[in-house]
């Protein structure tokens, strides 16, 4: 494999249109953002995909992302949507914030990116020391889930076909992923071939690195950091935690 | 409480294994395979050891007999009756005791406190877990070391079929020649890194005829390896090293063996 393959975060304008799709965690974080009783903080905000339509909503949050091309690419957006927004590029294991906040978010399991025990808890004290006193941390993470691990390791399959948002050309999403299931490490090598009028596919290469975290793993890190109050749920609509298919949201509380 | 709840199996609780020693030692006596490892382990202790959930005394007495300083403790006063008439057979003289691995007290410290077969991972909760070991660090002697035995969770324990009987052991009974089977049926729950097993012990005779059989049930609760780490940090070690077996390798596959080193300062 080619070791010098890019993040998808250094192409900021590929990386909103091969999530144009996604909205599943929108409403969610939004509505959490817009009933916490003090200001709000996006860890890993990216280009806003989240951050703007809840700044839009009236919520008095702020971002960072370690990317400082998606935050370039943020501030574009917010500038032509006449937001005036705090957003900064920093690193989720060591930023510090003018103020402290009622809420902090890491959404799209973006605390799957820290891939070492030790940075992990580090991110994790980083954002207890900048929550208010009862504040509260949510994120979601995947489950890693072993019958489709075991199903389709290293196998290049067609994930999503979609249209380009602008240019209304059809984007093949292909995917190869790779399973280190005792560094409990996944690398995924995305493929966007877009195919424009002229029949001539163009390929675009990213990949990224993450890191999953076992459910009880999570308990003992969120300890390690300082909490002294968790909970967990199996999705965005606040189910149990029951399978593998489900979605981990984590809420840890600073007290 | 038990991590293996509403998704596990429901139904009447079966006697543990533990409660039938001589039954136990018909299927699992024989086992030899991590002796050596143990022998090597104690024998460069340079101290006293002790081993945590000793059971029947497959090992422990194996050591005593090479002329290791061992004492033993075990929650279950019945293998420990066996232990002792076992050692007594063998002209050995035990000094094994019955107590709780998360909260034990010996009357004194140890160089080496070994954990073998999967013993640990009759703790069920986080809470049991770091009890467990903080009672064991507490256990150790300056510069003492854990050593823990247990397998990794494969992706093959949470893929293979769950609530189905699977023939796990067959052996010969060394006495009157039957053939006995060890039924395994597992009840998984992923995220709850547990396994119920209802264990069914058959004895046939020459022809296929089931002359006996006895239930009992287990639980194991598994624990990944960087989990394992941050136990070990919460419990108060001051360094590790998870080896992926007894030939000392080093951990990189699911289906191998971890060798958890954990010293006390």
């Amino acid at each position: 494999m080619n070791e010098s393959i890019a993040t998808p975060y250094v192409d900021p304008a590929l990386y909103d249109i091969v999530y144009s799709w996604y909205h599943d965690d929108l409403a969610f974080y939004r509505d959490l953002a817009k009933a916490s009783p003090g200001p709000v903080l996006e860890a890993a905000c990216g280009t806003g995909r989240i951050l703007i339509p809840t700044a839009q909503a009236g919520v008095d949050i702020d971002g960072f992302d370690l990317e400082p091309a998606m935050i370039a690419r943020l501030k574009a957006k917010a500038s032509a949507a006449e937001l005036k927004l705090r957003v900064v590029v920093a690193d989720m294991r060591d930023f510090t914030m003018p103020r402290r906040y009622g809420l902090i978010t890491i959404p799209f399991r973006a605390f799957m990116h820290l891939s070492t025990t030790e940075d992990q808890i580090r991110a994790l004290r980083c954002i207890r020391e900048h929550l208010e006193p009862r504040g509260s941390l949510v994120m979601n993470l995947f489950y890693p889930n072993h019958a489709y691990i075991a199903e389709h390791r290293d196998q290049r399959m067609l994930e999503r076909e979609i249209v380009h948002p602008v240019t209304g050309h059809p984007i093949a999403l292909w995917s190869t992923q790779r399973y280190d299931l005792v560094r409990q490490t996944l690398v995924a090598d995305r493929e966007v071939i877009e195919t424009p009028e002229d029949g001539q596919p163009v390929t675009h290469h990213y990949r990224f690195t993450l890191r999953w975290v076992y459910r009880f793993e999570m308990e003992l890190l969120l300890r390690a950091a300082g909490f002294t109050r968790w909970e967990v749920r199996g999705g965005f609509d606040g189910r149990p935690l029951l399978t593998p298919e489900d979605e981990m949201v984590w809420t840890a509380w600073k007290d | 409480m038990s991590q293996c709840g509403p998704a596990a199996v429901t139904g009447a609780t079966l006697p543990s294994p533990y409660e039938a020693p001589d039954l136990y030692d018909l299927l699992f006596e024989s086992f030899a395979f991590d002796v050596p490892y143990w022998l090597e382990v104690a024998n460069t202790a340079g101290g006293p050891v002790l081993e945590v959930a000793c059971g029947t005394g497959r090992i422990l007495l194996r050591l005593l007999h090479a002329g290791v300083d061992v004492d033993g403790v075990d929650a279950y006063p019945a293998m420990l009756d066996q232990l002792r008439e076992k050692a007594r057979s063998r002209g050995l003289e035990p000094c094994v005791f019955q107590g709780d691995m998360r909260d034990f007290t010996m009357p004194r410290r140890y160089q080496r406190v070994i954990c073998a077969f999967n013993a640990f991972a009759h703790c069920e909760t986080i809470d049991d877990q770091l009890r467990a070991l903080r009672c064991i660090r507490e256990h150790l002697e300056p510069g003492g070391v854990l050593v823990l035995h247990m397998s990794y969770p494969s992706l093959a324990l949470w893929t293979d079929p769950n609530g189905e009987p699977v023939l796990e052991l067959q052996s010969t009974h060394p006495i009157n020649g039957n053939t006995l089977q060890l039924w395994d049926t597992r009840f998984k729950n992923t995220v709850g890194q547990c396994q119920r097993s209802q264990i069914e012990v058959r004895e046939l005779d020459a022809t296929g005829r089931c002359l006996d059989s006895q239930r009992f049930e287990t639980l194991q609760r598994w624990v990944y390896r960087y989990e394992f780490e941050l136990l070990l940090r919460h419990a108060g070690y001051a360094r590790w090293d998870i080896r992926g077996g007894f030939q000392n390798e080093p951990l990189e596959h699911d289906d191998q063996q971890m060798i958890v080193w954990a010293w006390k300062d």
